[in-house]
This record gives structure tokens, C-alpha cells and sequence, in this order.
């Protein structure tokens, strides 16, 4: 029954990945040829649902990536046992605003789970996400056993071949990856990329076998997030990503939109380097995901609108 | 009278019962310790707890049984409770005849000698044979690997039926030394209790021995009425204690449990409690009475005056604080849960009940095996196989009784340095292979592993501060390096961290997008 059921969603899950990949594939090719549709939308100065608000209608709302009666996963970071203030996990207003929205544009379900580091349930309360993305209407998913893992390939993966991905991101329609901004101790920055390795099982893989190509292997894989929204409203400048205090945090009031991964990294690593020097080339992981063409470090060669609000 | 005395003790053994298992149950202590307080009011956790807050528990619990006598025994102790439903379930597959309890003679020696053997060490400063012997931390090792489990494996059929709503709980750490104690000891019980009643309670259980014979200064003692007794036998076949004496008309006053069974079914309502504290007058005419009495009251009185001078000595000595400890060269490679002061402290308190090894959210702490020694043997230690402890949890210093581990509040625990880890730059992957990691950095609560520049090709290493390291394990269980480079070193007396430094950042005004 269950060994069925996996084979179904395998299949299905891997036909969503086929059908997934082309459209954006074109749709890139395309954008600067389509006028008004932005590629990267950055926002700064208000608050997270306010910020989102302006971002996502920039953006051509949500309806653009969520279609009716689809299965839709919302990936935070949730991974620490800190209260919101302290900025290490993703701001809980900015999940419950997406998940509200993926529910308004049609969404049968959103689902929202994160691998945590910390212990789990401690994590998904005190980060105040558990509770905001329940009451906009999401479902909470368990993540901290490795049953809830599938295994995927990776057939561009350099290092990291095969992964065991989180089943309810196998089982969606589209995902979305809704990383926080901050700096990390091992990565240098995590932002979306980095915030992939909550949807995996075996993060110990990673950083034995060479952490900065694992995360942009992991980036290759097939079924990509419609959306990468990076909450840079309080950002961690040190001491990341767990943080001591709140004096390693910095309130910011900045997101940053994009379906193209890098893109969105990219321009987070750039606001970010105005607070604390960092450089591109020390965030290899942003390099070598843009040499396997799923997107583009140059934000001079796509569309993007810059909103103050 | 009776009966209604007698329906209040089973409510009240029952709920307590079921109040220290669920204590012991995954669902129950998460999110609550309620049910921990009923750990608490247990004996040797009340002695052993005695300066940490347990006083005015000793205090009641010695009183009630100068006031009654063994009460303890079939209220409190769930122990108690669990010989009691098992000797009257097995009863009903048992005939008329075999359903009968008969009366038998104390076994003294055997009983003297365990609780000399449990309590001796206790003075000490060891409590490493207590810990295979009482009642209610044997009750907890039951519940701990055989009710827990059981629970566990239920839970995780549900969390199949329901997987929305009940999660699937990762397995527990499987330690078979004490799984197969907490079995032993588990199929004695039910087996002598099936068999013999209260026979565990009356011929090995220290505490019993202790309360039996402080009860022999009861105030309230359960006596035959001998004009009124017909010699029906019926109180005899209902006792579980096996302590009423026909021949004699008398009752081991230091082996009843103070179940009341004998006086609620007595017909001629000749079994009843008396007062005993008579002026010596009185109490002489009523021993001249019962001229044929086999054993002299004195005898047991020396017996109890004597085991009582050596429970003074066991509180003296604990409250000057000198311990001897048994072994020249005690074993302390395990890191002590917070709270445990230090390794000498631990095992001269835990009973290894294994409330704390239930309790903790990380499923870190694990019946030592021989990481303390023999001396040591089942008591908690760490293991960041599997995870690490929770900087912000301190919930195995909250639900511990006997002061083993005294409470933390998160504060504290924050500071309380148990271990200090040991960086093997050779093992650590940035070295081996050259390529980022910093797993360690992540994990690190206090910061004692910060990532220092390394090399020309823009790596990171770790660098330790030990003085602010807490050694919570973070980095030992997360380390990626096939033999592990950080290693968390126990420190055998527990300390107090330097905090780490506040880092204020200079404020940078930031108005672009800065591309």
C-alpha cells in the first residue's frame, strides 16, 4: 500500500518536476521580452505583510505561481529554538501573509515544515511560526524523523547525487522557499539556497562532502520553489546562524522576491554586504549554482523593481 | 468504618499509581510536570532529598507511619499498587483453596540484611545498591523501559492512522542492560505477588523492612479483639501480608501494610486499630494477657532502635556534608545531566528511577552502563549520538526527586558548564578536505566555537574558548568528521561557565538596496 502510494507520488511528483522546469526555463528566456513582469522585486521600509503585499503584486501576484486546487508548501527557516526577535528563524507575519495568500489565490492546501537543528517542537513554537502559519489556515508538517524523507536524485549534483527530500515537498504542486537573512558561520550567509537544507534528511552529507557545492548541488534539484521570498526584515549580522543575543541582530524592514534563485541571493548578499562586508566569492555556493545555469548572478541582465516604501 | 477507609486507600493508591507512570509517559511529561510532583512524595526520594527540599516530606511520610504504620505501603508506593492488582487478578484464575492467603513466619535475617546492604553504602555516600532496591525507582525503571516503550510503539501505530496529527516519535536510545533489569525485576514482582501477596514487600524491599519497624512505634497498631474472634481464619486467607498470627491472635505490626483488608471482613468486627502509645501501666496488663507470646517486644524495638541510630548517621553525615566514597578510584567518564553538581554528588543521590531519561525532549540522557563505574551502574548519563542539550531546557533538573539533580532555573542552566569540548584540528574536515563546514559554529549556543580566517583560499576553521563552552554537545553531535573532531570532555565537578562577551555591532544606516 504505502511502497504504491510512494511509486505514485514519485511518479506524479516527478512529472510535476518535468512540467515544472519547462515553463520556467522559458518563462526566463522570455521576461525581458515581456514587459511589466519583473524577474526580482526588492522592498524595503515597512513592515513584513506590508512589504509582501507590495512585493508580491510587483511580482504579478500570487495567482502567477499558484493555480487553483494546488498543494502548495511553504518552507521557512525554523531551525533554532529562538523567539522572533532574535532573528534566526524566518519572520512568523511573512509565513502566515504567504500562506493566507496561497490560500486566497486557490491553494487546496498549504503545508509548512522545516528540518530543524534545535530540538523540534520547541522550534516551531517558539519561533511563533507554528502557531501564526496554523492560524492563517496552513497545515504543520513533522519533519524530525527520517521517515518523512524520500530519496530523489540529483543527476547534475557534483557531490551530492541523491538527497531524501521531505515527502510533503515531493507530493506538492510548487513550493515556496522563504528563507531568512543571515550570516552563517559555515556558509558564510544562508539565504535560499541555504535554506534547502530543511527540506533534506542528511545535512551531516553536506558539510563532510564539501558544503558550499552540496547546497548549490541540492539547488539542481528538479522540482524548484515558484518563489523564493528572502525575509531580510531582521537580519542576523553575526554570530550566525544560531545568534546569541539581540544585539547580533539588525532590523532592516528588506525583502527580496524572485523565482530565480540565484538572483534572489545574489541581491540579498549585496544588501547584506552594506551592514557587514561580504564578499561574492566567499559565498561560493551562489557562484557554482550559477554555473549550472539555474540562474543568474547579474542583476543588471533581468528585470527588477526596487519599491521604498 | 472500614470499608470507607478501605475504598479511600485503593482510590488513592490508584491515582497515585497512575499519576508517577504518566510521569514517566512521553505524551504526559512534555508538556507538563504535574505529574512529576507525585515522585516527590515517595520514601527514599524524600530521603535522599532531604536538603534539597524534600524535609517536610520525610517529616509526614515518617509520620504517618508512627501514626499508622505501613500505610506507606499500599497508598504511596506504586510498587505496592502493582503487587496489589496482580496478586487479586491472579487470584481469579486460581481456585478457592489456593486463593488463601496463610500465615508465615517473618524471614528477619534476610530482611536485616538487604537493608543493611542497601542502607550501609547510603552512609557512605553511595547510593549505587538503593538504586536496585527501591521500591518506587525500580517502579520507575519499569515504567521507563517497559511502559514506555510499550506507549512509544502505540503512539507510532496511531501516528500511522493519524499522521497529520500524531507524529511519528523517533525511537528511544535502547540500553539492554537496563531493559532486561527493569524485565527481571519486573517478572519477580509479578510472580511473587502472584504467588504470595505482599511477599516482595515483606522479605526484600528495604523500605518495608524500615517502615516495618519504625511501625512498631505506632501509635495506631491493628489488634485482635481475642473475646470477640471466633477463629474464622477469615482475616488470615485475605491477608496479603501473611502477617496475622491465629495461633497467637497477634499481627506483625512491622510486616501489615495497612490494607484494612482483615478488618473489613472479619464478621465479629474483631480486627481493629488501637491506640498503643498507653502509659506503661496499662501496656503491662495487656502483655501479661498474652503470656504466650513468642518473640519479646523488646527484641524488635532494640532491632528498630538500632536501624534508626543508622538512618541519624545517614542524616548527619549528609548534613555535614563528609562523604567517604566506596571506591579509591571512582570511574567518571559520563557527563552528568545540569544539576548534577558533580559526578561524587549524582551518585551518592540517584536511585536511577529514570525520570530524567524520560523526560528530556532531546531523548540525550541513557542508563549509564559503565561510564560511572559499578558504582554507578544505570545512572544517567549523556550521549550526543543522537542529539544535544537544549540550551534553553532544563527540564531534568525540574523533574528529578531525590535531588540527584537539583533544580536549574534556565538562567543557571545557561551557565552550568558540565563538560568542555576538545577540538581535534586534525579530524576537523575544513583540515582534512579543505572545504567549508562550520557545523560546529552553528550549533554552538554561547559562541565558544567561533570560525576564525584559515589558510589563503578564504576557509574558516573553529577556534575554542573552553571558558565559555558549557559543554552541551552541540557541536560533538553535529560534527560531520567521520571520527568525530570536537569531543565534549565530562568535568567531574560540574562549573559555572564565564558568560560569554556581548558583542553590541556599531549601527550602520542603510537607506539602498545596495545594487
Amino acid at each position: 500500500m504505502e511502497r504504491r502510494n510512494f511509486l505514485k507520488a514519485a511518479l506524479l511528483g516527478s512529472i510535476a518536476g518535468a512540467v515544472q522546469l519547462k515553463p520556467e526555463n522559458v518563462f526566463a528566456r522570455e521576461s525581458k521580452e515581456a514587459p511589466g513582469q519583473n524577474d526580482l522585486v526588492a522592498v524595503m521600509g515597512g513592515e513584513p505583510e506590508v512589504m509582501y503585499k507590495r512585493g508580491i503584486a510587483a511580482m504579478g501576484g500570487m495567482k502567477a505561481f499558484v493555480k487553483k486546487g494546488q498543494k502548495v508548501v511553504v518552507k521557512p527557516n525554523i531551525g533554532w529554538d529562538k523567539k522572533p526577535e532574535f532573528a534566526a528563524n524566518t519572520n512568523p507575519q511573512l509565513v502566515a501573509a504567504i500562506v493566507k495568500d496561497c490560500l486566497a489565490a486557490g491553494a487546496s492546501e498549504v503545508v509548512v515544515f522545516d528540518h530543524t537543528c534545535d530540538e523540534w517542537q520547541a522550534c516551531y513554537k517558539n519561533s511563533g511560526i507554528e502557531a501564526a502559519a496554523k492560524a492563517a489556515g496552513a497545515k504543520i508538517a513533522f519533519a524530525h524523523d527520517e521517515k518523512y524523507y524520500k530519496e530523489v536524485d540529483l543527476p547534475m549534483g557534483l557531490r551530492l547525487k541523491k538527497a531524501k527530500i521531505h515527502e510533503s515537498i515531493i507530493e506538492a504542486d510548487v513550493w515556496i522557499n522563504v528563507p531568512v537573512l543571515k550570516n552563517h558561520g559555515g556558509a558564510k550567509m544562508t539565504m535560499s539556497m541555504k535554506n534547502y537544507m530543511g527540506i533534506v534528511w542528511d545535512r551531516g552529507y553536506w558539510h563532510a562532502n564539501d558544503l558550499q557545492q552540496c547546497i548549490a548541488d541540492c539547488a539542481t534539484y528538479s522540482k524548484k520553489p515558484v518563489l523564493n521570498i528572502v525575509d531580510a526584515y531582521r537580519i542576523m549580522t553575526q554570530n550566525g546562524p544560531k545568534g546569541k543575543t539581540t544585539n547580533d541582530v539588525v532590523l532592516a524592514k528588506a525583502m527580496f522576491i524572485s523565482s530565480d534563485i540565484v538572483a534572489a541571493d545574489t541581491a540579498a548578499l549585496k544588501f547584506f554586504n552594506q551592514f557587514r562586508e561580504m564578499k561574492m566569492e566567499d559565498v561560493s555556493h551562489i557562484g557554482k549554482a550559477a554555473k549550472f545555469n539555474i540562474g543568474t548572478t547579474d542583476l543588471d541582465s533581468i528585470k527588477v523593481e526596487r519599491i521604498k516604501i | 468504618m472500614y470499608k470507607f477507609l478501605k475504598k479511600g486507600r485503593v482510590a488513592v493508591s490508584i491515582l497515585i499509581t497512575v499519576a508517577v507512570t504518566l510521569a514517566f509517559l512521553f505524551f504526559s511529561n512534555r508538556e507538563t510536570d504535574i505529574f512529576n510532583g507525585f515522585l516527590k512524595i515517595q520514601f527514599v526520594p524524600a530521603l535522599l532529598g532531604v536538603f534539597t527540599g524534600s524535609a517536610i516530606i520525610l517529616v509526614l511520610l515518617t509520620a504517618l507511619t508512627l501514626l499508622f504504620g505501613r500505610v506507606y505501603c499500599s497508598t504511596i508506593c506504586p510498587l505496592g499498587t502493582l503487587q496489589d492488582a496482580t496478586s487479586r487478578t491472579a487470584s481469579l484464575f486460581k481456585s478457592k483453596k489456593s486463593r488463601r492467603f496463610k500465615y508465615s513466619a517473618p524471614k528477619n535475617l534476610m530482611r536485616y540484611l538487604i537493608l543493611g546492604a542497601a542502607g550501609i553504602p547510603l552512609i557512605f555516600g553511595s547510593s549505587a545498591v538503593i538504586a536496585f532496591l527501591d521500591p518506587y525507582s525500580n517502579y520507575g525503571k519499569i515504567s521507563s523501559e517497559i511502559t514506555g516503550r510499550l506507549e512509544q510503539y502505540v503512539h507510532n501505530l496511531l501516528s500511522t492512522v493519524f499522521p497529520d496529527t500524531i507524529f511519528f516519535r523517533s525511537y528511544s536510545v535502547f540500553i539492554a542492560g537496563s531493559f532486561i533489569f527493569a524485565l527481571a525485576f519486573l517478572i519477580l514482582v509479578l510472580a511473587m505477588s502472584a504467588l504470595r501477596g505482599r511477599l516482595y514487600c515483606n522479605t526484600i524491599c528495604p523500605v518495608g523492612t524500615l517502615l516495618g519497624l519504625v511501625s512498631k512505634f505506632a501509635a495506631f497498631k491493628p489488634e485482635i479483639n481475642r473475646e470477640s474472634c471466633n477463629k474464622c481464619t477469615l482475616c488470615v486467607t485475605n491477608c496479603k501480608a501473611e502477617c496475622i498470627d491465629l495461633t497467637n491472635s497477634t499481627i506483625d505490626e512491622s510486616r501489615c501494610v495497612g490494607c484494612l483488608n482483615c478488618m473489613t471482613v472479619c464478621k465479629k468486627g474483631a480486627v481493629t486499630y488501637k491506640y498503643s502509645w498507653k502509659k506503661s501501666g496499662e501496656k503491662n496488663e495487656v502483655t501479661a494477657n498474652a503470656a504466650s507470646e513468642p518473640v519479646p517486644a523488646s527484641s524488635g524495638r532494640r532491632d528498630a532502635l538500632i536501624t534508626m541510630g543508622l538512618v541519624g548517621t545517614f542524616l548527619a553525615v549528609k548534613a555535614v556534608g563528609k562523604v567517604a566514597p566506596l571506591a579509591a578510584k571512582p570511574k567518571k567518564d559520563g557527563i552528568a545531566p545540569p544539576g548534577a553538581l558533580s559526578i561524587d554528588n549524582l551518585k551518592s543521590n540517584c536511585t536511577a528511577c529514570q525520570a530524567c531519561v524520560t523526560a528530556c525532549p532531546n531523548g540525550i540522557i541513557k542508563p549509564a552502563t559503565g561510564e560511572y563505574g559499578t558504582d554507578g551502574l544505570l545512572m544517567p548519563v549523556l550521549s550526543f549520538d543522537k542529539h544535544f542539550c537544549g540550551y534553553d531546557c532544563n527540564v531534568c533538573t525540574q523533574v528529578c526527586p531525590n535531588g540527584a539533580l537539583v533544580p536549574l532555573e534556565i538562567e543557571e542552566k545557561r551557565l552550568t558548564q558540565i563538560g568542555k569540548v576538545r577540538f581535534n584540528l586534525k579530524k576537523c574536515i575544513v583540515f582534512t578536505d579543505k572545504t567549508d563546514c562550520g557545523a560546529c559554529d552553528e550549533h554552538c549556543p554561547t559562541k565558544a566555537i567561533t570560525m576564525i580566517p584559515w589558510g589563503d583560499e578564504g576557509l574558516f576553521i573553529p577556534k575554542v574558548n573552553r571558558n565559555i563552552c558549557i559543554g552541551c554537545g552541540g557541536c560533538e553531535y553535529v560534527c560531520p568528521a567521520k571520527e568525530k573532531a570536537m569531543i565534549v570532555e565530562p568535568n567531574e565537578v560540574h562549573a559555572i561557565a564565564q558568560k560569554p562577551k556581548e558583542e553590541k555591532q556599531e549601527k550602520v544606516k542603510v537607506d539602498e538596496f545596495g545594487f
